[in-house]
């Protein structure tokens, strides 16, 4: 994540101040989480402290594709990309204030708005959390909270499988699929025949997209990426503008793990209520 | 479509293709934000049309795939955090996301299309899963996306695992469950291979109309009133779905799969008469699943326990893929 050495507003600060006195759990927390991740995030031996939000209202550049090439919109992919990183930046500023260890269920939202379409804002909002001993270990890259999209049990459950959060990272590319020729158009009449221009374009989109998040995983020294969703979506562009965005968890193994994962035994439970 | 159309259709095209060129050029000397094809993004494409040719991944993606598999990469996995735990219960090791799509053009057969379109992209997954050395492929999800005319995308997404103990499968198998769906059925010595389509559609041209037409014809007053069955729609109709199922059963047959349908679809049109022809009806139905290899002589190995759920909202299996595919 970049450092970036926003001051956030007073009334921000004071909000988060009342969340957390001075690292002490005397605060009042607010969370989104639902009743059984707040469950599953204590048993994890974690503290919710807040809840902690980022936004950046983002005025996309303008970006012509060739009308008959593939090819990946360079300014749309950047802008789609900073303007996350820069809510999410945003949030981890929040969550620092707090001496918090991380942020769990993060959520991150485009919203388009009404009056001009080429600005979208961005938002990252999730839940800082702290370790209730107070241990160190469990904080991400160069020391910053870790990030994660993880919802409360799967917290739970990736500690004890033997992995703890690192940061949640994205890939994104927005990619213009050329348009069809008239000749192959034509060329196409009465054939049932694969479109092999539109096959590649989609195909290198989410290859871009995913090199990126494997790319920014292995920076921040991780070992993996779990939950990885791949979204595929066109935010208001023109019908051959797409945007493949990747987004995962970048997990990292912890040292003490064989034992902890031995001392689970799991059981096989399939609801028969269907 | 009649090709009469379709002609008419491209013409129009080539006139919005000289306009959107204009509107181009307008934009190029107005504001050079078009940008061209840079000398590695040319490369890129190169590459990616001979790699699809020649039905193999481009040098770039087998790199990333090598460099994964070795560790040298970070893992992906889309499994949520509790399919981590099957890594030491069950050896099942996540290595990488691996994906496959084909756009398609429906000329004569848009059933056909489906059948070569999934088929190809699953193809092109377990390629990239190949080059991971994998043995498996579970949490196959199949999407589609609409283009403009009579083509569309069928994609295909997953993780590639490898079973620790087993080396590199030859042919990875293709499993539209999680991990840890795949590994409770691998318990029950069910192995999910493949994903089977079952495709067919037909015309049917009755001659002198439909029975229910014929019955008009010979009582003009009453027929209308009486309730009768279009024995031969019925029998046309019913004759489409059984080609279809009797496809989908020989697809698994082919590897040696029974099949799980997960989706299913009939759609009939009736085609008004025209100058050349009668008229007619068209029927189309396709059923996609998940092909299972088992022994039927062996009883499931699993236990049950009854338990009751205290949460106000009763305990749900994974969610079902049961998505819109046509």
């Amino acid at each position: 994540m970049t450092d970036t050495s926003e001051h956030l507003a007073p009334h921000a600060v004071e909000r988060l101040k009342g969340l957390r006195s001075q690292g002490s759990h005397e605060g009042i927390f607010t969370s989104d989480l639902s009743v059984n991740e707040f469950v599953m995030v204590r048993k994890a031996n974690f503290e919710p402290l807040g809840l902690v939000v980022g936004s950046c209202i983002y005025h996309m550049g303008i970006q012509y594709g060739n009308w008959n090439q593939n090819m990946e919109m360079d300014v749309l992919s950047q802008a789609m990309y900073q303007a996350r990183e820069l809510a999410i930046s945003r949030m981890e500023q929040e969550s620092i204030l707090l001496q918090a260890d991380g942020i769990v269920g993060v959520r991150l939202e485009v919203k388009r708005m009404e009056w001009d379409q080429d600005i979208l804002e961005f938002m990252a909002i999730g839940t800082a959390v702290a370790h209730r001993s107070g241990a160190s270990g469990f904080k991400g890259v160069g020391g910053k909270p870790f990030t994660s999209d993880l919802s409360g049990q799967d917290f739970w459950m990736l500690l004890q499988a033997g992995y703890r959060p690192m940061e949640m990272v994205l890939g994104s590319c927005v990619y213009h699929v050329a348009h069809q020729g008239m000749l192959k158009s034509m060329g196409n009449i009465g054939r049932n025949t694969e479109m092999e221009q539109f096959t590649q374009a989609m195909y290198d989109a989410r290859e871009l997209a995913m090199e990126r998040m494997q790319h920014e995983a292995q920076e921040a020294q991780a070992d993996g990426i779990t939950g990885v969703q791949l979204h595929e979506g066109s935010h208001n562009w023109k019908p051959h503008i797409i945007e493949f965005f990747a987004v995962g968890t970048a997990v990292k193994a912890m040292e003490n793990a064989d034992a902890l994962v031995d001392g689970l035994s799991p059981q096989l439970v399939i609801p028969v209520n269907d | 479509m009649s090709i009469w159309d379709k002609i008419k259709h491209g013409i129009e095209e080539v006139a919005q293709d000289a306009e959107r060129a204009v509107e181009n050029l307008g934009q190029m000397a107005n504001k050079g934000v078009v940008r061209s094809q840079t000398p590695e993004e040319i490369q890129r494409y190169s590459e990616w049309e001979q790699a699809l040719r020649q039905r193999r991944l481009p040098n770039f993606v087998q790199n990333r795939m090598l460099q994964t598999s070795q560790g040298h990469l970070p893992w992906i996995s889309t499994a949520k955090a509790s399919e981590l735990l099957l890594q030491r219960s069950h050896g099942v090791q996540p290595i990488g996301m691996v994906t496959g799509n084909c756009w398609y053009h429906f000329g004569y057969s848009w059933t056909q299309g489906h059948y070569d379109g999934w088929h190809t992209a699953v193809a092109r997954m377990r390629l990239e899963a190949l080059a991971l050395g994998a043995n498996a492929i579970v949490d196959v999800r199949m999407k589609v996306r609409h283009g403009e005319g009579e083509d569309m995308d069928y994609g295909v997404t997953g993780t590639a695992i490898r079973i620790r103990g087993l080396p590199p499968a030859a042919e990875p198998v293709v499993a539209t469950v999680s991990a840890l769906e795949f590994v409770r059925l691998l318990e029950d010595g069910v192995v999910p291979v493949g994903v089977a389509i079952g495709a067919n559609y037909d015309w049917y041209m009755p001659w002198m109309g439909t029975v229910a037409d014929q019955a008009n014809q010979m009582a003009p007053f009453s027929a209308r009133y009486q309730n009768m069955e279009i024995s031969d729609l019925s029998a046309f109709q019913e004759n489409v779905r059984r080609r279809a199922l009797y496809d989908l059963r020989e697809d698994g047959r082919r590897m040696a799969a029974g099949v799980l349908a997960h989706t299913s679809y009939t759609q009939m049109f009736r085609v008004a008469a025209d100058q050349d022809n009668p008229e007619r009806f068209l029927c189309r139905h396709i059923s996609i699943g998940t092909a299972i290899s088992y022994l039927p002589k062996n009883p499931p190995q699993h236990e049950l326990i009854t338990m009751v759920s205290l949460a106000d909202h009763p305990l749900t299996s994974a969610p079902t893929s049961r998505k819109d595919l046509i």
